[in-house]
């Protein structure tokens, strides 16, 4: 499979890039939606089927932070979505915040982008600083950011897994949905309990209810031990206030890592029983209905762009970025359609576009020489951009009300190579997988179908535990991969510990390095990860200034909103491909349970989908369709009775 | 985490208050919890400490079950409730929590980001930490907006929540 079917961009063996001849290479025509409720005959047909066929929002909009709501049409009889709608409902605009800022404001700035996460992006800010002045940390400096990475990640992951994934598959939850599921995991025996040490699967989901479950509880526990050990090099969570260019502003000592140690240990047995925990959940649902398996499924198209610096190789440029980010923890890679065609960064990076069609933004169209007014036409390789590249994107809100047809959201369409991708743990742990292995398999071996990790041993004994790439991809498989992320983390950040042990026995403890804030024009972009997929941050700065500065988050790739072809973004297409599992004999009574599994295994960084079903109060509306109140630009949160 | 401006330590026997600014900063009239936080600490008197509670509150409840208990918590905030701008409001929390599914979202929100008063007494209360005493100063924020200061009106209240505050510090 070539690199790129779909972008005007010939990519030949040694890794340079051309754009292929024509008036207008990066030309596209769109296509128009019909959704669903703009369309009367349709709507017509679709009423007469006596209620069956509903609108359901779940929609949290009325809630504090409330910064995702999802529309659904679904057919009750026929048990199909047939329709789906991805709106991110809060404009950010840190883009537009940071122009014309000292470029250094970037890192505290963007670190506010995300109250669960923000430390990811004051990495992701300094790494891009980086490379625009020119400057790369000591080793010791990248060894911390690599822990102050990992430690996010094991606060991030139980966190989802047990607070916000988990309350969907509690006893509660599964009660109140399928209770024939709930008869039958009282009689299911735990093949983990080993590892857990819970008798029955039903114990398990008792375990997981929310506020009294004991998973529940440790979970909460656990995120506490990750923000501990996080402090002691950040300072504080989630905005550490010691990532700078160049390194970390905070000395470490041998103390600092023994503390750290300690507590990266409790997570070798606790990620066993989490996957253990997991491996049980999953398999239980697949065995009582397969059907489970395709719940939150869509294509095996995925984008990661590579974690956890090699503190040897890593130098900041872009002129090296490919061999570099090779060398990372996580390899960089795309998998379309479950084969790997790129670990290069440059073409991962060459891939990204961003659309605004369906989204509350202008088209930005450049006052530059290149094709369609692009101010770059080129990367600092030579490389070919698109027009819509972040590179090249500018930030223009345009407000407006809700139509399925036009504009719905503040997420813009991210693509790569026109296609939409999902990121995630599973991404890092997928491309990692099928890449050929680099020298940091000390504790994880890639084997091109699986990962396998070997865990030192602590009240549970050493074991190996391995992840297999899955052959159906769907919503229950991204929570088993998420539960394994947590071992995957733990090997990472251990092995990092000892790397930097080690430096310190040399006496390399240097964490940070001077600069100078350049004042010629410059480019610079931060390749990284949050604990729910690739993070980049790209920026042109001059005369001491940003000019430019673009943000582009795990979440604006799976919230994303249809594209200028009318195809959806991941939870759009996960939600459409969703089979309804959910036992209910009336209409009203639906849940939508299978629909917030499916929206929540992508583990969206909004905090409003965290919210899980409360009856008929506050934030699962169920109004029969109609085409009220969509395009009239009143609140898309009004339900019809 | 928590920053604590106290420069006093209550010797043992004492009565001890925590005295916990809450909101968001820069935020204009609603950051009045964070500026009480910032600014009281130095004239506490002894057996008063005074924090920033602007952090989630599954890690408030955390931290403070970690503590010896306080005889009484003060929690000052500026939630917008439809008031006179300026109205300042002490009561005592009646520890009422909502139904476990309404907890539930409250606890997601605190771990998601979501920093507010009502979330911060329903997760805390919920989960544990609190003392039996839990005081509430609430102040009606008037203008709203970005930035670092406050409106004229609310600026000539501080006084009087200065005065709130210490007032509900004691017995």
């Amino acid at each position: 499979m070539s690199t790129f079917t779909e972008l005007p961009i010939d990519l030949g063996d040694d890794g340079r890039a051309s754009l292929k001849d024509g008036p207008d290479p990066w030309a596209y025509e769109t296509k128009e939606l019909h959704p669903i409720e703009d369309t009367p005959e349709k709507l017509a047909k679709l009423l007469e089927r006596d209620g069956q066929v509903r609108r359901v929002d779940f929609d949290p909009v009325t809630r504090v932070a409330g910064a995702l709501a999802f529309h659904t049409v679904v057919d009750l009889e026929s048990r199909q979505v047939l329709e789906t709608d991805s709106m991110a409902t809060l404009f950010r605009g840190y883009e537009i915040i940071l122009k014309g800022r000292d470029p250094r404001d970037a890192i505290f700035i963007s670190s506010r982008a995300c109250g669960v996460c923000g430390g990811v992006h004051a990495t992701t800010s300094a790494l891009a600083l980086e490379m625009a002045f020119g400057i790369q940390p000591p080793p010791m400096g990248t060894v911390a950011r690599n822990l102050l990475l990992s430690l996010e990640y094991l606060y991030d992951h139980p966190l989802h897994l047990f607070l916000l994934a988990g309350p969907d598959f509690s006893e509660p939850a599964v009660r109140s949905t399928n209770p024939e599921l709930w008869s039958k995991a009282q009689d299911t025996p735990a093949a983990g309990k080993a590892k857990h040490g819970f008798n029955t699967v039903a114990e398990i989901m008792t375990g997981m209810t929310p506020l009294t479950g004991s998973l529940y509880a440790e979970a909460l526990h656990m995120t506490r031990v990750a923000r501990e050990a996080y402090v002691l090099i950040g300072g504080k969570y989630p905005h550490p206030q010691t990532v700078v260019p160049g390194g970390i502003s905070a000395t470490i000592d041998a103390s600092d890592m023994n503390e750290i140690m300690l507590r990266i240990g409790k997570f070798f047995d606790y990620g066993q029983k989490v996957v253990a925990i997991w491996d049980d959940i999953v398999e239980f649902f697949y065995e009582a209905n397969p059907q489970y398996r395709h719940i939150g499924t869509r294509p095996k198209n995925l984008i990661e762009t590579g974690q956890w610096d090699d503190p040897y190789a890593y130098d900041g440029t872009y002129a090296n970025v490919d061999s570099w980010a090779r060398q990372r923890w996580s390899t960089p890679g795309v998998i379309v359609e479950g084969k790997l065609v790129t670990t290069a960064m440059t073409a991962v990076n060459m891939g990204l576009e961003e659309f605004v069609e369906h989204s509350f933004y202008e088209e930005w169209t450049g006052n530059g020489k290149g094709p369609r007014g692009a101010q770059f036409p080129e990367d600092p390789l030579g490389n070919p951009l698109s027009p819509y590249h972040p590179w090249n994107k500018d930030t223009i809100p345009k407000p407006g009300s809700t139509s399925w047809k036009e504009k719905y959201s503040w997420s813009t369409a991210p693509r790569w190579d026109r296609k939409a991708m999902e990121t995630g743990p599973f991404s890092r742990m997928w491309v990692t997988a099928l890449s050929p292995p680099n020298d940091k398999t000390k504790f994880i071996e890639p084997t091109g179908h699986s990962l396998r990790m070997n865990v030192p041993g602590g009240a549970l004994p050493k074991a190996t535990v391995e992840w297999h790439v899955p052959e159906i991809w769907g919503a229950f498989e991204r929570n088993r991969a998420r539960a394994n992320a947590i071992l995957y983390t733990a090997l990472i950040a251990y092995d990092n510990l000892l790397m930097g042990l080690d430096m310190m026995r040399k006496g390399e403890t240097a964490v940070s390095t001077s600069y100078k804030v350049p004042k010629d024009f410059r480019m610079g972009a931060g390749f990284w990860g949050a604990g729910r997929g690739s993070l980049t941050h790209h920026l042109t700065m001059d005369d001491g200034v940003l000019e430019n500065y673009q943000i582009l988050t795990p979440s604006t790739w799976m919230a994303s909103p249809k594209d200028p072809w009318g195809n959806p973004g991941p939870y759009e297409e996960a939600v459409l491909a969703t089979p309804l599992l959910e036992n209910f004999e009336k209409p009203e009574d639906f849940k939508g349970i299978d629909v917030l599994r499916t929206i929540r295994s992508f583990d969206p960084c909004m905090p409003c989908t965290t919210h899980i079903h409360t009856d008929d109060r506050v934030i699962t509306r169920e109004v029969i369709t109609c085409a009220c109140g969509v395009d009239d630009g009143s609140d898309h949160n009004h339900a019809h009775a | 985490m928590a920053r604590t401006t106290t420069t006093r330590t209550p010797e043992v026997g004492v009565r001890r208050v925590l005295v916990g600014g809450i909101g968001y900063r820069f935020l204009r009239d609603e950051s009045v919890g964070p500026y009480m936080a910032d600014t009281l600490g130095e004239r506490a008197p002894e057996g008063v400490e005074v924090e920033d509670f602007g952090y989630h509150p599954v890690g408030l409840h955390q931290n403070l079950t970690d503590r010896e208990a306080y005889d009484r918590l003060v929690i000052v905030a500026a939630p917008r409730r439809g008031r006179a701008p300026g109205t300042i409001t002490t009561y005592q929390w009646d520890r009422v929590l909502p139904s476990p599914e309404e907890i539930q979202v409250r606890v997601s929100e605190a771990v998601t980001g979501v920093i507010d008063l009502d979330g911060l007494l329903v997760v805390v209360g919920a989960l544990g930490g609190f003392p039996d005493d839990v005081v509430v100063i609430e102040v009606e924020p008037g203008e709203e907006g970005w930035g670092d200061s406050f409106s004229e009106l609310i600026a000539s209240r501080l006084p009087a929540i200065e005065e709130a505050v210490w007032t509900s510090t004691l017995p």
